[in-house]
């Protein structure tokens, strides 16, 4: 699989590149801004672009920005948003572009190569990634008292979180040591809990799923 | 001493009088004798009046002068010679007293070279000219068939005299026309208080000097136009005296507005608006108030605002209003006000009492913002400095980190398929996790320096000297701990005085010296650069200034350009 690394720091955009190649990636150019960015995505078209969040000129949220306009120019390039902060307005503010090949981690997770390569291939097959303590602090949130949330179960609430990390039921059941078919009837019943129309789709179900924790 | 000249004036009027009453030349009479004691007793009663009032305001005793000039005229009435004589030599002088009193109003004084120059030709034509023109006239051809001898004549000579009265007259007119156009021209430039209190006088004055153009150039001409001109001119010379009389009238009832601010002031008391009311009492909207501040040494405004004095060009004046010696306010006014000292003066005094109070009022507010200035500008610069250290902490140790969990990523990785090829990775990951504490290391030194809280400011200070860009000699004498936040502000203060030292002012050594003084610790740091640092190249010594000022102390810089730059602090630690 083809991708390109962003970001401003010598170190870390090598270090990604190394880690990347340890795991089979074909690294096909590196970037140092948005601007770099867009013309190494226009020359090589990877089939997924990891972009640090803060970079010049201002060090704010030139990755996300650069995320939105590599949605909008190449879309069928899929975006892993790397952050030092965990920030769920960012995480929905990048989601809210669609959820097809779109992915914010934390960046301390390339640590694990496993993680990430399943990630960027995961994003690389238009799936999508949520950095897991974006999610726990969605659902960690203060609730009112009848927030439906309450109702569900310790492994449904697990089900839940890994839903939105974007994981699909396969990957869910794998993680939990569950069956796949035992995955479906908690989504049925979280969905059923949670008020939420049901949906076959991966991708809309991350996104029901965000909306909903983000809006209670 | 009035009343001797009130009754000399009684009696040089009724004498005037009688002989307007005898004169054996046409257009006397009855009637001119009413006119002569009218207008010398309307111009000595209204110079008595504007002497005792204003006594300062030499207009008073101008008048009174024109008054017996005017009466001395009609000596050339009487029928003794030297009477005669002395009368047509002194016939045109309280001319020159009437040209005074307009131009000079209301001040009293002339102010320009021009309207000196004008004075002085009339002095002369009305003396120096006249009497050499009698030196030679024979009064009989010259003068009037029935009149006495003229007792000064010395040689005859008809076509002289002729000439020079000739002379004389056409010169009178010029000058006359001369101040008409200089009163114009006054009246264009006055401002509206001016005008509206010199008005009178001035148009009656400008219309007096036209008639007596006239008048003059009716006798040049043998008088085609008969006596009228003359009595025209007789009559708005009269009427002069009456406005000039109404004016300072005005002026007085002016003072009894200081009267109403006493009692507007008593009425409404504290939170009076002291600037209206001022305006109120001197007729002046435009007249605005400052209060002196001590402490910045300014006048400001009553909501803090500083404001400045008019210089000596300006069209407008101040008065300053002292108190015990000390200045407490200004009052900014129209320049008219200044020929009304008193006035100004005694709405001054009236108002002393609430301008003080009113001043403590604005120099409390000048306080005031100037302390919300130095704690906005304090959280700005926390602001800064958290910003900073995230940034620092962002660029610097969390990407170590980071690289360092990339690299360990790497090395497990390797362990599993090539043990050999791992070794290397984990030596890289050591390498960088030695700078990412070396990085930790000096940042949590700027953010508070371990010494400064294990050793104190002395050895602090003792250390930043070593550490600086320059070098430093040291003049540390610290005995004992001092507070935590006078060393830390004392210890920056000093490592930002030897950056901006070893950055800016090219100096190759500096002084770094601490000592306390009696419950106050002074830190100066002092090189001998380039100076010309001030708060406003940059925000650095405005922060410092802000943090010793916190903690009740005073931060002095003294930086003259090419003269070197030196930092004092003093905080008290007692």
């Amino acid at each position: 699989m083809r991708v390109v690394v962003a970001d401003d720091a010598v170190i870390l955009r090598e270090g990604l590149m190394r880690l990347l190649e340890e795991a089979g990636f074909e690294v096909a150019g590196l970037a140092a801004d948005a601007d770099e960015l867009y013309a190494l995505v226009e020359r090589v078209h990877p089939q997924v672009a990891i972009v640090d969040i803060r970079m010049p000129p201002t060090h704010t949220d030139e990755g996300l920005r650069a995320a939105k306009v590599i949605r909008s120019r190449w879309p069928e390039t899929g975006i892993l948003v790397l952050s030092q902060y965990v920030r769920p307005s960012y995480a929905l503010e990048l989601l809210s572009e669609g959820t097809e090949g779109i992915g914010y981690l934390l960046k301390d997770r390339v640590s694990d190569l496993e993680e990430l390569s399943t990630a960027v291939r995961r994003i690389g097959a238009g799936g999508s990634v949520l950095d897991p303590s974006v999610v726990a602090q969605l659902v960690g949130r203060r609730r009112a008292a009848d927030d439906p949330l309450a109702e569900l179960s310790g492994r449904e609430l697990e089900v839940l979180a890994l839903m939105a990390e974007g994981r699909s039921n396969k990957a869910i059941a794998e993680r939990l040591f569950i069956t796949e078919h035992t995955v479906e009837k908690r989504v049925k019943s979280i969905f059923a809990t949670l008020r939420l129309p049901q949906s076959a789709d991966d991708h809309r179900r991350v996104l029901a799923v965000i909306a909903y924790l983000n809006s209670q | 001493m009035q009343a001797a000249i009130g009754g000399a004036a009684l009696l040089a009027g009724v004498a005037a009088a009688w002989l307007a009453s005898r004169s054996q030349i046409e257009a006397s009479g009855p009637i001119a004798a009413v006119l002569a004691l009218v207008l010398g007793w309307s111009f000595i009663g209204s110079g008595l009046v504007a002497w005792r009032a204003r006594p300062e305001n030499r207009l008073g005793p101008v008048m009174v002068f024109i008054g017996f000039a005017w009466f001395a005229t009609f000596l050339a009435d009487a029928r003794d010679p030297l009477a005669f004589t002395v009368g047509t030599a002194l016939e045109n002088v309280y001319l020159v007293g009437f040209a005074y009193l307009v131009l000079a109003f209301p001040s009293g004084r002339l102010r320009t070279r021009v309207e000196r120059f004008v004075i002085g030709c009339a002095i002369v034509l009305a003396t120096v000219v006249e009497w050499v023109w009698l030196l030679f006239t024979d009064s009989r051809t010259i003068i009037c068939p029935v009149c006495p001898r003229n007792v000064f004549e010395l040689v005859r000579d008809d076509a002289l005299s002729e000439n020079l009265l000739q002379g004389q007259r056409v010169a009178g007119i010029l000058l006359s026309l001369f101040m008409l156009l200089l009163l114009v021209s006054r009246w264009r430039q006055a401002s509206a208080p001016l005008r509206h209190s010199v008005a009178p006088v001035l148009w009656t004055g400008a219309a007096t000097f036209a008639a007596l153009a006239v008048s003059v150039l009716n006798d040049v001409f043998q008088q085609p136009l008969g006596a009228l001109p003359a009595w025209v001119l007789a009559c708005l010379f009269a009427s002069i005296a009456i406005a000039v009389l109404a004016v300072l009238l005005q002026q007085r009832l002016a003072h009894t507005a200081v009267a109403g601010l006493i009692v507007e002031f008593g009425r409404r008391g504290q939170g009076t608006d002291v600037q209206e009311a001022l305006r109120d009492a001197l007729g002046d909207r435009s007249l605005e108030l400052g209060y002196w501040i001590p402490d910045i040494t300014r006048f400001v405004r009553s909501d803090g605002a500083a404001i400045d004095l008019p210089g000596p060009r300006d069209e407008r004046v101040s008065t300053v209003v002292e108190r015990d010696g000390a200045p407490i306010a200004a009052l900014i006014h129209d320049a008219a006000l200044r020929h009304n000292v008193e006035l100004v003066e005694s709405v001054c005094a009236a108002a002393g009492l609430t301008l003080d109070n009113e001043r403590l009022h604005a120099e409390l507010h000048a306080k005031l913002a100037e302390l919300q200035a130095s704690r906005a500008r304090l959280v700005e610069a926390t602001e800064l400095e958290r910003r900073r250290i995230e940034r620092d902490l962002h660029d610097g140790t969390q990407q170590r980190l980071v690289s360092i969990a990339m690299s360990l990523g790497l090395a497990e990785s390797k362990l599993a398929r090539d043990p050999a090829a791992a070794a290397p990775v984990v030596r890289r990951a050591r390498n960088e996790l030695m700078l990412a504490l070396e990085e930790l290391r000096s940042l949590s030194q700027g953010i508070h320096p371990a010494i400064l809280v294990e050793r104190g400011l002395a050895a602090a200070l003792d250390e930043l000297g070593r550490r600086a860009g320059l070098r430093v000699r040291l003049e540390i004498s610290l005995e004992e701990r001092l507070p935590d936040r006078v060393e830390a502000a004392a210890y920056f203060l000093a490592s930002e005085a030897l950056t901006n030292a070893a950055k800016h002012s090219r100096a190759e050594e500096a002084r770094l010296a601490a000592w306390c003084d009696d419950g106050t610790l002074v830190v100066e740091i002092e090189d001998g650069g380039v100076g010309g640092a001030g708060p406003a190249n940059g925000t650095g010594l405005r922060g410092l200034a802000d943090r010793v000022e916190a903690l009740g102390g005073k931060l002095t810089v003294s930086s003259p350009r090419g003269g070197g730059t030196l930092l004092r602090a003093e905080i008290p630690c007692g």
